[in-house]
């Protein structure tokens, strides 16, 4: 009697790579998706979200009836009397300062970190020269802020304490108030998170440059190329994708940046930036709903950003 | 028999995570006597021995010491234990109450009777003792009609501080009208001193000390009735006497023959340095007008220093009334464990150990002979005599009024536009009032 014998045959119903996905898919939809939507839901609603946030409309003052909050978080730092006014507040604004934040910490962060990765990559100590300038990102932002803050501090008698007003002074000059002299303020912060930074950038391009076949930089020393047009006719076109990735890395954190500006100046003397703001609202002043509007605003600048992100991994994936 | 080590492995792992939960749990309430005793005048009707009472608090280190001194009495007395909590988050406090699981009790600032309004019991229902109160704490612990919170501590802040040593030497006396005051300072400026020290950083809440200076102006110039309208939104933030209390204001902080370092300095200051300044070996001012706890941050640095003699202060001269900070014992739950704690805070008893320990003062009467200090009495006394005395107006004026009215001076000593800023602040005002 010839038996048949039933092979085991390898055979997934349609539902099963659902089941693997689905452990992730509940801790995103608890800790991610649900509070974002719950987020944008509070922003249409009042402090307490206890109605819509038309009812805190005033009579006689502009209202964007449900978009109220957004009418606030938008327009309220800005002095519309004029448009002179207005673009003056804006520059002081929240939004102001964090373009600011984005123009010179992203350029400054990225560039002096390719600088750096070029450099060390000369040198017989790379290694002792990248920690030193990696370390900083090892401080806690708040850790770096106070210690920024001495650094800055304005002594009032003679004695300053403050490294940066001591040499200042004792050049023959007057000590300035770096903290709280507008616009130079927040210039001044943008400082201490290129310190913080730069390390990160290096790190990441120094890995890119000599992930570089040595075969093409000789290449390109026989065809005569000096070190300058190497770096930016060699190096820099085949790391590009790395500082695609880099920039935009940088600009998300830049966006939420909020810990420097927190600790040292309180986003006080006209330096607030979009998260600080954020806090300001949500916590010192219990306004929920502008708050989260503010909150809204800033996920949809952050957006772009990631799926830049994103798109460049994937196609990143597609070619290997 | 390599595998056999897997269950081991996985056993050590849960005692060890066994002991550290059972280190993290909660300490077993040791087992009391099971009758509750009543002595001396503590009420414990309707306490079970080894009932817990939920705190949240702000303070630390000695400060909390001081307020388990003050509660010892009671707790042992009752049998209740307390579990607190101390921090000075109070986005923690908004997370637990909006969650649902508020503390039995909270000691907070006076804005969170009115945040959280809808989620307090009444003092009146709690059994607190109201004869023991001036009527002004009745008044602002009042909202919507009902007494939600109970006055525990309270600090002066219409002070300034001074060497009488310094004064001494330069042949200045106290002043004691605003006239003299003012008069006390142009002479002050016009023999090449300093009469001011001046400092407004202070993190997030920079400005504070140059508000509650504008608020003493108010006081002076118009009186307590007139803050308390500004609380109350009756008199916007831009009317022409804050303006003028600004302006009187103004002169002395941005200017540095007035104020140690001028507007940069005023500005970038801490407000303990600015206390520091006049009481250091060689002084940068003569006077500061911080709040009561200032005796604190000069013997933190100078632990030398006498009081009378090194340091003192005198109440800012032809105040009409006081403003001050003052903390209240607010209630999330009902329980007869609360509510010996209200009876026994708000009784004579409750007043005379605050007042004992000495944390800062007691807004209960009973308290006033208590001090062990000549300081404390001082100030007591000061606090006793007012006709009123007003809640800070930017803590007291909720959503987000007081972070407005903090940036809003830093502003205007920066130089910004006085016209700009105090409507900017008076829109705040109406804004917060109108939720």
């Amino acid at each position: 009697m010839a038996k048949t014998i039933a092979l085991p045959v390898m055979k997934q119903k349609r539902w099963v790579p659902w089941l693997y996905l689905l452990p992730a898919m509940i801790i995103m939809s608890i800790f991610i998706l649900y509070p974002m939507i719950n987020t944008f839901g509070l922003s249409f609603q009042n402090a307490d979200s206890t109605a819509s946030a038309a009812t805190t409309c005033r009579e006689g003052q502009p209202c964007w009836g449900v978009f109220e909050n957004y009418r606030y978080a938008l327009t309220n730092e800005l002095n519309m009397e004029t448009p002179q006014t207005t673009w003056e507040s804006f520059w002081i604004s929240s939004y102001g300062n964090t373009i600011k934040w984005l123009l010179v910490m992203v350029t400054g962060t990225v560039g002096l970190g390719l600088i750096f990765a070029v450099l060390v990559d000369r040198i017989k100590l790379e290694s002792l020269a990248k920690s030193i300038i990696f370390m900083p990102m090892a401080i806690s932002f708040v850790g770096a802020g106070v210690i920024w803050k001495f650094v800055y501090n304005y002594g009032t008698s003679q004695v300053q304490i403050g490294i940066l007003n001591a040499v200042i002074t004792s050049l023959g000059f007057e000590p300035v108030a770096w903290l709280s002299k507008i616009p130079l303020n927040t210039f001044m912060l943008i400082v201490v998170g290129i310190w913080m930074w730069t390390g990160f950038c290096m790190t990441l391009l120094s890995s890119a440059i000599k992930a570089i076949p040595e075969e093409i930089i000789e290449a390109s020393r026989i065809d005569g190329a000096t070190n300058f047009d190497i770096f930016t006719k060699v190096q820099v076109p085949i790391i590009a994708p790395t500082i695609v990735v880099v920039i935009t890395t940088m600009v998300i954190n830049v966006l939420k940046l909020f810990d420097i500006v927190y600790v040292m100046t309180g986003g006080n003397f006209g330096t607030n930036v979009i998260a600080t703001r954020m806090y300001t609202e949500m916590y010192t002043n219990a306004n929920y709903g502008r708050g989260t509007a503010i909150a809204v605003i800033l996920v949809l600048f952050i957006v772009p950003f990631i799926i830049m992100n994103i798109r460049r991994f994937t196609k990143q994936e597609a070619m290997r | 028999m390599k595998h056999n080590r897997i269950p081991w492995t996985i056993l050590a792992v849960l005692l060890v995570s066994a002991l550290v939960l059972g280190a993290c749990a909660q300490q077993a309430t040791p087992t009391q006597e099971p009758e509750v005793q009543t002595p001396g005048d503590i009420d414990c009707t309707g306490v079970t021995a080894g009932d817990t009472v939920s705190m949240l608090y702000q303070w630390s280190g000695e400060e909390e010491a001081k307020l388990t001194a003050i509660l010892a009495p009671w707790s042992e007395a009752c049998g209740v234990t307390v579990t607190p909590e101390s921090s000075r988050d109070q986005a923690l406090l908004d997370t637990r109450v909006q969650a649902g699981t508020p503390p039995d009790v909270a000691f907070w600032n006076v804005t969170q009777l009115s945040q959280y309004k809808d989620k307090l019991v009444d003092m009146t229902t709690l059994g607190a003792n109201a004869a023991n109160y001036a009527g002004y704490w009745g008044e602002i612990g009042t909202i919507d009609g009902r007494w939600l919170g109970l006055p525990v501590k309270a600090d002066v802040k219409t002070l300034i501080w001074y060497s009488p040593a310094n004064f001494q030497t330069a042949g200045y006396t106290v002043p004691t009208t605003w006239e003299e005051l003012d008069a006390l300072v142009e002479k002050m400026v016009a023999d090449g001193n300093v009469p001011w020290s001046m400092g407004f950083e202070s993190g997030d809440a920079t400005g504070w000390t140059g508000t509650d200076f504008i608020q003493d102006i108010l006081l002076v110039t118009q009186g307590p009735e007139y803050v308390s309208k500004i609380i109350t939104g009756e008199i916007p933030y831009n009317d022409a006497g804050v303006r003028e209390a600004y302006e009187i204001y103004g002169k002395w902080a941005k200017d540095p023959k007035y104020t140690v370092g001028g507007a940069e300095g005023t500005l970038s200051t801490g407000f303990n340095d600015a206390i520091l300044k006049v009481f250091s070996d060689v002084p940068e001012a003569f006077m500061v007008k911080q709040s009561g706890f200032a005796s604190g941050t000069i013997l933190g640095t100078y632990p030398d220093k006498v009081y009378g003699v090194d340091y003192d202060f005198f109440g800012v001269p032809g105040a009409k009334g006081l403003q001050g900070g003052s903390d209240w014992l607010m209630v999330f739950n009902d329980t007869p464990a609360v509510r010996s704690l209200i009876k026994y805070l708000s009784s004579d008893k409750g007043g005379q150990m605050w007042a004992e320990v000495g944390f800062d003062l007691t807004p209960n009467a009973a308290g006033n002979a208590s001090y062990a200090s000549a300081e404390s009495i001082k100030k007591a006394e000061l606090l006793s005599s007012t006709t009123g005395f007003t809640p800070d107006i930017g803590d007291s004026i909720p959503g987000g009024f007081g972070s407005v009215e903090f940036g809003g001076i830093t502003d205007f000593v920066n130089g910004g536009d006085l016209t700009t800023i105090l409507d900017t602040i008076a829109a705040a005002q109406a804004d917060a009032l109108a939720q």
